[in-house]
Formats: structure tokens, C-alpha cells, sequence
């Protein structure tokens, strides 16, 4: 998947200016930058929730003005907020967004049972955790088995067993060929899962991106960062 | 996946949360409730004038509960950022907005369902003859209102002033076909010939068509950006 000169700009703000980037299948890219530098918007384009003022993604050969619909089937997306309804039960949320995607219920008790969401999974997400709740989230945006991952912060709030869960599953989807694109503030996960990382600052591709194997290789800092990108 | 069963499967979970939740129905009956029981109080003198007033009251009463049940149904959808779940779903966006958009209709017909027989019975109305026009014409005037107010309530879902934008944009829009939905409501009421009352017919459905179209057409690229 690559970006050729993608840019956003929302009246006369510009989110992003001239972005090239490569994700590639089996890898995690790691978007980081201070808050406001784009990254969500970048996200969002990728996920195809937002149309890009000028440049384009290609994905594989194709552009997604070529293919809407069946390249959304592609894309699992993950964030800080779950985007599930509190008053449906987690089971309930899953069957609906299987129907969406197309996927057949079976798939959804054998998601269910991948992450061992307990009993509470038939009981109104309006009374879980933030932990529950993300695990359920996480399983939303699996359960089609998306071949992009798109993570936006989805650490926010967790409890460090939940990270270790979700780190567990990005790797998971990484070593399945999923391409996954994550952005987050936490640089320990950054560190432990970034195939290579990208900093955006003020729309703008700011630091390159460096191979994670090649710094442990040559134990080097892994990204040289500005100071107010901290 | 297909237009209709992916609608289908909108409207389904509307009505799943509906049932549980009965927030749409209770909030917007209660609120149409009151607005007929003060009405009544406030403006009714003797019955030829109740039948003058009768057409407004229920009219405004159904309105201002549309807005409300629009309002909280495109809420639903603002928590937890479900909106941006169902947009990167692989369906066809603008049956989001049907799917929703026949979910308010049907919360809201259940309210004059119940609001009809009480407007008749605050304002003493014989409804027994003329009932099922006015409550014809009731339904249509909601279709239309319901095509685009699901329609610029989707919209607010992008702007930090929704309240207002809702209010500032939809009303004028909508004006015509509340206007043709009194006037023709007191026709019917006071006994006017079927054809006079079907000129009001027709604008609603000219007014229904118009706007489903564009919220059909539009719904993709408004939510895109």
C-alpha cells in the first residue's frame, strides 16, 4: 500500500501536505508525531472515511477511486473509541457488523473464542470495562479478517494486560501478511512491534522511515525525533 | 453487499436498540404529548375554532418530536464513533441513511398512532369519518420530513453547532410541506371535497420523492467530507 503525494486539507487548514509512504504486507508501521501533525488524518484517508484534497493511495494496483466498497471489506480499523453501540451486547454488536462485512456467525464465536471474551460478552457493553470493551472493539475489526490493519491509538486507557493482549494480536495479524499501521504515543509498544516507524509533523513526513531490524542491528536510537515531537 | 439487505440490517439494529431502550418513543411521545395537552389548554375557546386549531397543534407537536427523535437517533451513532464503524463498513453508505431514516419514520408513527385520537379528544374532533385521510396525510408529511431531516441530521453529525445548523437549515426547508400538511389537514377536517385535499397529497409526495432522492444521492459524499 502506498501514498504518492497525499494531502488534506480542511478549509484553510492543511492536515497533510505531500505524504509518500510505503506499508508493506507482514510489517508494522509505527505513525507517530506530536498531537495535531496528522496522523489521524492519515488514518482516516487510509481507511477510506475521508477523501484526500490532492495525491492518492494505491493499493496494490489499484486506486481507491477504482474500488470503494470491496477494498472497505479489506480494511479492519481500530481506535481509542470502540465504535460500538453500549446499549446492543458485545455479542450483538459482533452479529451486526458480521452481517456488513458479509461474514457468517460461526466466525464470530470462533473470534470470540481467539480472545476468550468471557461470559460477560451477552450483557450490554454499557456495563464492561474499558479493557472488555476494547477487546470486543478489537474483535470487530478482525472478524472479516482485514488484510489492512488501521490502529489509532487503541492502547488509550488499558490496563498493561490489555497492552500485552493487543500487542499480541497486532503481531498475530503482522505474521498472518496483514499490512498494520499503528499510531500511538507509547513509545515502549512502538518499540517492542514497529517494523518501521514514520513521524509526521504538521502534516509533513518529517523523519524517515527506519527499518526496526536495522536498528537493533546497528543499536541505534530508534527514530531521531525533535524535541517537541515528545 | 446488496442496497436493501444491508438496510435491512441498519433498520434491524434500530429497532433492536429501540426495543431495549425505548429512548426514541418515550422521549418523543411525552414531548408530543405535552405539546397537544397545553395547546389544548391554552388555545381551545369552542369546537368550530378547535377545528381550525386542531391541524397546527398536531402538526407542530409531530415536528418538533421528529427533530427530537432525529436528534437522538444520529447521538447513537456519534457515541463511541460508531458512525466512522459503519463507514468504513463494505456497503452501500446511502443505506445508512434509508436504514435510519425508516427506523425514525416508524418510531414516529407509533407516536400519532397514539397523538391522533388524543388531538380528537383534547379539541373534539369527530374522527370517525375523516381519521384515516388525516392520518394519511399525517404519515406522508412525515415521510418527507423524515427523507430530510435524517438527511441534515446526518450532516450535524459533522458540525459543532448542530442544534442550530438543524434548526437553521431544516425548518425553512421543510416549511412547504408542513404548511400543505396544515392546510390540507384542515381541509379534510372541515369536509372539503377529496380532490381540494388531494392537491395537499400531492405536494407531500412531490416533497417525499424530492427529498429522498437527495438523501439517497447525497448521503455518500456528505459523509465522505
Amino acid at each position: 500500500m502506498r501514498t504518492e503525494g497525499l494531502a488534506k486539507t480542511y478549509g484553510s487548514t492543511r492536515a497533510l501536505h505531500h505524504v509518500d509512504a510505503t506499508f508493506e504486507a507482514g510489517q508494522v508501521t509505527v505513525v507517530e508525531g506530536p498531537n495535531g501533525s496528522g496522523k489521524s488524518t492519515l488514518l482516516a484517508l487510509l481507511a477510506l472515511l475521508s477523501k484526500p484534497t490532492s495525491g492518492r493511495i494505491r493499493y496494490g494496483t489499484y486506486t481507491a477511486a477504482q474500488i470503494g466498497a470491496p477494498l472497505r471489506a479489506q480494511i479492519g480499523i481500530l481506535s481509542h473509541a470502540p465504535m460500538l453501540y453500549p446499549d446492543l451486547t458485545g455479542r450483538e454488536n459482533l452479529l451486526f457488523f458480521a452481517g456488513l462485512y458479509g461474514v457468517d456467525s460461526i466466525r464470530v464465536d470462533q473470534i470470540l473464542e481467539r480472545f476468550a471474551v468471557g461470559a460477560y460478552v451477552d450483557r450490554p457493553m454499557r456495563t464492561w470495562s474499558r479493557g472488555q470493551t476494547q477487546r470486543i472493539a478489537l474483535c470487530r475489526a478482525l472478524l472479516h479478517t482485514p488484510r489492512v490493519l488501521l490502529l489509532d491509538e487503541p492502547s488509550t486507557g488499558l490496563d498493561s494486560s490489555s497492552i500485552e493482549q493487543l500487542i499480541d494480536a497486532v503481531i498475530e495479524e503482522r505474521n498472518r501478511g496483514a499490512i498494520c499501521i499503528l499510531i500511538t504515543h507509547h513509545d515502549a509498544i512502538a518499540g517492542r512491534i514497529a517494523d518501521q516507524r514514520i513521524c509526521l509533523q504538521r502534516g509533513q513526513v518529517a523523519a524517515s522511515v527506519i527499518d526496526r531490524h536495522d536498528m537493533i542491528d546497528q543499536d541505534k536510537e530508534p527514530l531521531q525525533r525533535t524535541p517537541d515531537s515528545r | 453487499m446488496r442496497f436493501f439487505a444491508a438496510t435491512w440490517l441498519i433498520l434491524r439494529k434500530e429497532l433492536s436498540i429501540e426495543f431495549r431502550t425505548r429512548e426514541l418513543l418515550l422521549s418523543t411521545a411525552l414531548f408530543a404529548v405535552l405539546v397537544v395537552v397545553m395547546a389544548s389548554i391554552s388555545f381551545y375557546v369552542d369546537v368550530t375554532a378547535a377545528e381550525k386549531l386542531a391541524p397546527g397543534v398536531l402538526w407542530i407537536a409531530v415536528t418538533f418530536a421528529g427533530v427530537l427523535a432525529m436528534g437522538r437517533s444520529w447521538n447513537r451513532e456519534r457515541d463511541q464513533e460508531v458512525i466512522r464503524g459503519l463507514l468504513a463498513a463494505p456497503i452501500p453508505r446511502a443505506s445508512i441513511y434509508l436504514g435510519k431514516a425508516t427506523a425514525t419514520f416508524a418510531v414516529l408513527s407509533l407516536v400519532e398512532v397514539l397523538l391522533l385520537p388524543l388531538v380528537a379528544l383534547f379539541f373534539q374532533l369527530d374522527l370517525l369519518a375523516v381519521g384515516l385521510s388525516v392520518f394519511l396525510m399525517l404519515q406522508l408529511g412525515t415521510l418527507g420530513f423524515v427523507a430530510a431531516g435524517t438527511l441534515f441530521s446526518a450532516m450535524s453529525l459533522r458540525t459543532e453547532a448542530r442544534d442550530l445548523m438543524l434548526s437553521v437549515v431544516l425548518f425553512p426547508l421543510v416549511s412547504p410541506s408542513l404548511i400543505a400538511g396544515v392546510v390540507g389537514t384542515r381541509a379534510i377536517l372541515s369536509g372539503a371535497p377529496f380532490l381540494e385535499a388531494f392537491d395537499y397529497f400531492e405536494v407531500l409526495i412531490a416533497f417525499f420523492i424530492v427529498f429522498l432522492t437527495l438523501g439517497l444521492w447525497l448521503f455518500e459524499p456528505l459523509m465522505r467530507d
